[in-house]
């Protein structure tokens, strides 16, 4: 099945003076996204529990098995990957890249 | 894996802070530009808007998060096209037979596609709208769901423009160029049963997509084919209607003197050109603001489209009865909104005069530089 073509790496476009401001708005806001996605998921855990009388929080304090353990750090590695990602600086997709400006910018006439 | 309801949640998410920055930071933006530029704002050009708003942190995180918001929706941890790329053994099998049955899709897998097209990927839609087989579903969930509409619905949009041009006319023969997914093409051929509705785009992925909601719609009154709206390879005088949605501005002011061009060869005398698109911008500050989207929003031909003197194009092609006129996205949401961030929908309608269109001076031929196509 035919995918998305592969782009070569551009940088991404700038708004703050430093650029370390636009990585770091990009990392709150992906964390920000998990969170909320994450609040919806237990919310919904948490309503369904009480209602079927399964809810049993000493279940939630337990220690984790190896196999367990495993599967533990290889999500929060892809956690990681995902949040930390914009600090690269590179586009997702084929666009113009670096700062502009339209402080200098004269109307011309077209036809 | 990203799941139906994380992806509903992530999508939700980014909606809720768009709708937040359309509205609250938009704002916040517009009373400071009004407070700093005071009286002088009337006189304002685009550099002067550009002056008083680049070096504000409010503008900065404003064009942060129009960027950035955007990218996610595509891109993020709970992206579209993440999603649909995990889905595609779900999604892709409902398109296989599409092409096969009673000739509603028509492809042409060696279309050339324009350097313009493939270059840059608009709405920073990953690959752009036609490169991936799921394109289709990844714009089409796009357009349905993560549009700050502010509890109007989107769709009343491709709706009401239709009904307005069932008010002017009742057309026979529409072409509809740049169809996508056929979202624009939908209520043209509902609206009009009796006509026939041809809808073409340079997207396989999303004419694929355009034929089978069609068909599951029970539409036999519409055919989707792979052509570039600027070479349609239709016979001259062959619609009453030539119309498009959201395509002119995302197209180089060359191939769109090609487009109007060929927009005036395919139509019969008497007959009509409707585009709904972006070019009613009503002050500097608009202005600005919609150059920034261009950019930002991976969307480059908007601003060169903005500054075209579209009536004097029409004109040169032999148009008349000219209007550009502003388009209210939804009913109640007005025109002229000072308080939301709002694209500056435009109607731009014009009349072809004349037996052929007038020929131009001193272009290229489009003949020489496209390969046409057999003629339907």
């Amino acid at each position: 099945m035919k995918k998305s073509i592969k782009r070569e790496a551009r940088t991404e476009q700038l708004f703050f003076d430093d650029p370390a401001v636009d990585g770091l708005m990009g990392v709150l806001m992906s964390l920000a996204t998990d969170h909320y996605v994450l609040r919806d998921r237990v919310q919904l855990l948490e309503r369904q529990l009480v209602r079927s009388g399964h809810l049993d929080v000493l279940a939630l304090e337990a220690s984790a098995t190896a196999e367990e353990a495993v599967a533990a750090n290889e999500d929060a590695a892809a956690f990681a990957t995902e949040l930390l990602r914009p600090l690269l600086g590179l586009q997702e997709t084929a666009g113009i890249g670096g700062r502009f400006s339209l402080k200098k910018h004269k109307r011309r006439a077209r036809s | 894996m990203i799941t139906p309801r994380s992806l509903e949640a992530g999508q939700r998410f980014l909606l809720a802070a768009k709708k937040w920055w359309t509205a609250d930071l938009y704002q916040h933006l517009r009373q400071e530009y009004a407070a700093q530029a005071g009286a002088e704002a009337a006189r304002h050009d685009v550099a002067d808007v550009a002056k008083v708003l680049e070096d504000l942190t409010e503008y900065r995180y404003f064009a942060w998060l129009e960027r950035h918001l955007q990218r996610m929706k595509y891109s993020g941890t709970y992206g579209l096209a993440r999603y649909y790329d995990q889905r595609r053994e779900a999604v892709l099998p409902q398109l296989q037979d599409v092409e096969k049955q009673d000739g509603i899709l028509e492809l042409r897998p060696g279309l050339p596609l324009p350097r313009y097209y493939t270059s840059v990927d608009i709405h920073q839609h990953p690959g752009g709208v036609w490169s991936d087989e799921v394109a289709g579903f990844v714009y089409e969930h796009g357009a349905r769901t993560t549009t700050p509409m502010l509890g109007a619905d989107h769709a009343d949009l491709h709706t009401r423009f239709t009904s307005m041009v069932g008010n002017l006319m009742t057309p026979q023969k529409i072409l509809d160029l740049g169809c996508g997914f056929g979202k624009s093409t939908q209520p043209f051929y509902s609206a009009f049963s009796q006509a026939q509705v041809e809808g073409i785009d340079l997207s396989a992925p999303c004419l694929r997509l355009a034929a089978h909601t069609a068909r599951a719609a029970g539409a036999t009154n519409v055919h989707f084919r792979q052509r570039d709206a600027a070479d349609t390879g239709y016979s001259a005088g062959s619609f009453d209607l030539v119309t498009s949605t959201m395509l002119l501005h995302e197209t180089p002011p060359e191939p769109l003197d090609t487009l109007i061009e060929e927009a005036a060869r395919v139509l019969e005398p008497g007959g009509r050109m409707i585009h709904l698109d972006f070019h009613h911008l009503p002050d500097a500050f608009a202005r600005f603001m919609f150059y920034g989207h261009g950019r930002r929003n991976n969307e480059p031909y908007m601003q060169p489209v903005a500054e075209l003197d579209v009536r004097k194009l029409l004109q040169r092609h032999g148009f008349a009865d000219i209007r550009i006129e502003p388009f209210s996205e939804a009913e109640g949401l007005g025109v002229h909104r000072t308080d939301l961030w709002r694209l500056p929908w435009t109607v731009i309608s014009a009349r072809k005069s004349s037996p052929g269109a007038k020929s131009k001076v001193g272009r290229t031929s489009r003949s020489s530089k496209h390969t046409r196509g057999s003629r339907t």
